[in-house]
């Protein structure tokens, strides 16, 4: 019992997950971290 | 609104620690040293307010939030960073206003992303865009300043810092209004942002210290001063869970604008209780001053457009949209967003609570007692007068805030 709840929790998790990688509102972030990343290397 | 003007106060003070960069500590050994009072206060607060089971019995309800609260904690991190870099090339009252040109970016967002403003009528838009566009022409003489009064080539650096860390700031309200148009609560939503802060500050304290024994050392060498950067983290913790608030229930377009009038706090901090503006052309002080008020009123028109019904349907839309997408129980999403608590059962503290409290103020209470007042010149009276008006601040919106929302 205790090892299908898990199995369930896991298939949801990567379920979400995948959504979130398709999700155009998490690649704008990324982007801008990276850019943010390469502004401080500059400026230190 | 009033979350948002209480931000405004507690963010413009927890700046006032950066001044230390004066003194010469690096850059990135302050950020550290402020996202590990951050980090405190952002697991302190929300066990001392709500208790870990409610944030544990948020995130089973939409576990794909922790993404964007660790995505939103790095951006933060950097961001605090590029800050600091332009305090110290520019000072404290030209670069505060520069990176609040992230409300700027995060009306586009809003508006872009989460439908904010659809369904406003046009003195709505005027309000918000016009109070933009002013805003824009005080960062533009507050920039002009800046290049009249240091080396160029800092100015420069300083400016694109500032303005670097403002489209930081500005994209980190995406993974804000993500989670709070699914209803999480702001306390729940720290607790995750704040692993995604540490853990990409110390990634960069490591790379730019040059290691493990440098940054030590560097740390060691300033626990003397350490005590006062975890105290502006902690004050900035404060000021943000207020902004979160302001997020959740006015929306990115008018939240953000008001918690910027941190910059005017800022700008009293930074001239009357350190007198950076001391030695200056008049001309400078006149541009600085100016710029800073032409921003503050374009941030008080933009917050003076209230949200309309219609465009709390456009933002019930959006949030249909984000349900439905995640798989998030829409009575969940319904009962959080209008501010309660549909499970009341999950709000009790457990020794678990206790204990990271306990922890927290160990760690602060230790490093006060290692902490030497910083050798910097300070107008005490004022301090103490801007210190009275911003905790006066805390105790009145808050308490109003927990009667209307219970802190949901």
């Amino acid at each position: 019992m205790d090892n299908e709840r898990e199995a369930t929790r896991a298939r949801g998790a990567a379920r979400w997950w995948s959504i979130v990688l398709r999700d155009v509102h998490f690649w704008v972030p990324v982007a801008v971290l990276v850019g943010g990343l390469l502004v401080l290397s500059w400026i230190s | 609104m009033a979350c948002g003007i209480t931000a405004g106060a507690w963010l413009g003070a927890a700046e006032a620690p950066t001044k230390l960069v004066t003194l010469g500590l690096s850059p990135v050994v302050i950020s550290l040293s402020m996202v590990i009072g951050v980090f405190l206060a952002r697991w302190t607060l929300p066990a001392l307010i709500q208790g870990t089971s409610y944030v544990a019995a948020d995130l089973r309800e939409a576990p794909h939030l922790i993404v964007w609260a660790v995505l939103a904690g790095c951006l933060w991190a950097v961001a605090n960073t590029l800050t600091i870099f332009a305090v110290r090339n520019v000072g404290l009252s030209i670069a505060f206003p520069l990176w609040n040109s992230n409300s700027l970016l995060g009306i586009i967002w809003g508006v872009l992303f989460f439908q904010e403003l659809r369904g406003a009528d046009w003195r709505r838009w005027v309000g918000v865009l016009g109070g933009a566009l002013l805003m824009f022409g005080g960062a533009t003489a507050l920039a002009l300043a800046s290049a009249a009064q240091v080396a160029s080539a800092d100015a420069t650096r300083g400016v694109a810092a500032a303005l670097a860390a403002g489209v930081l700031w500005g994209t980190m309200y995406i993974p804000y209004r993500k989670a709070y148009l699914t209803g999480m609560s702001p306390l729940s939503f720290i607790t995750f942002f704040t692993v995604g802060e540490l853990g990409m500050m110390i990634i960069l304290a490591l790379t730019y210290s040059g290691g493990l024994s440098p940054l030590w050392a560097q740390l060691s060498g300033a626990r003397h001063v350490l005590f006062w950067l975890l105290a502006g983290g902690f004050v900035w913790v404060v000021g943000d869970l207020f902004q979160q608030y302001a997020v959740k229930y006015a929306g990115i377009t008018r939240g953000i604008p008001l918690s910027n009038t941190n910059q005017l706090w800022g700008l009293l901090w930074g001239v009357f209780v350190f007198d950076e503006l001391r030695g200056s052309a008049h001309s400078v002080r006149m541009q600085v001053v100016g710029g800073s008020i032409v921003m503050a009123i374009g941030a008080g028109i933009i917050a003076l457009s209230s949200v309309s019904r219609n465009e709390h349907v456009h933002w019930q839309k959006a949030a249909a949209r984000e349900d439905e997408r995640y798989g998030v129980d829409p009575e969940y999403t319904e009962a959080r967003i209008a501010g309660e608590n549909p499970d009341p059962t999950v709000r009790r503290r457990s020794w678990v609570d206790w204990l990271i409290v306990l922890i927290a103020t160990g760690t602060i209470v230790g490093f006060a007692l290692m902490a030497r007042a910083p050798e910097i010149s300070v107008r005490g009276q004022v301090a103490a007068v801007l210190l009275t008006a911003t905790l006066a601040l805390l105790v009145l919106v808050g308490g109003a805030l927990w009667r209307t929302t219970r802190f949901n």
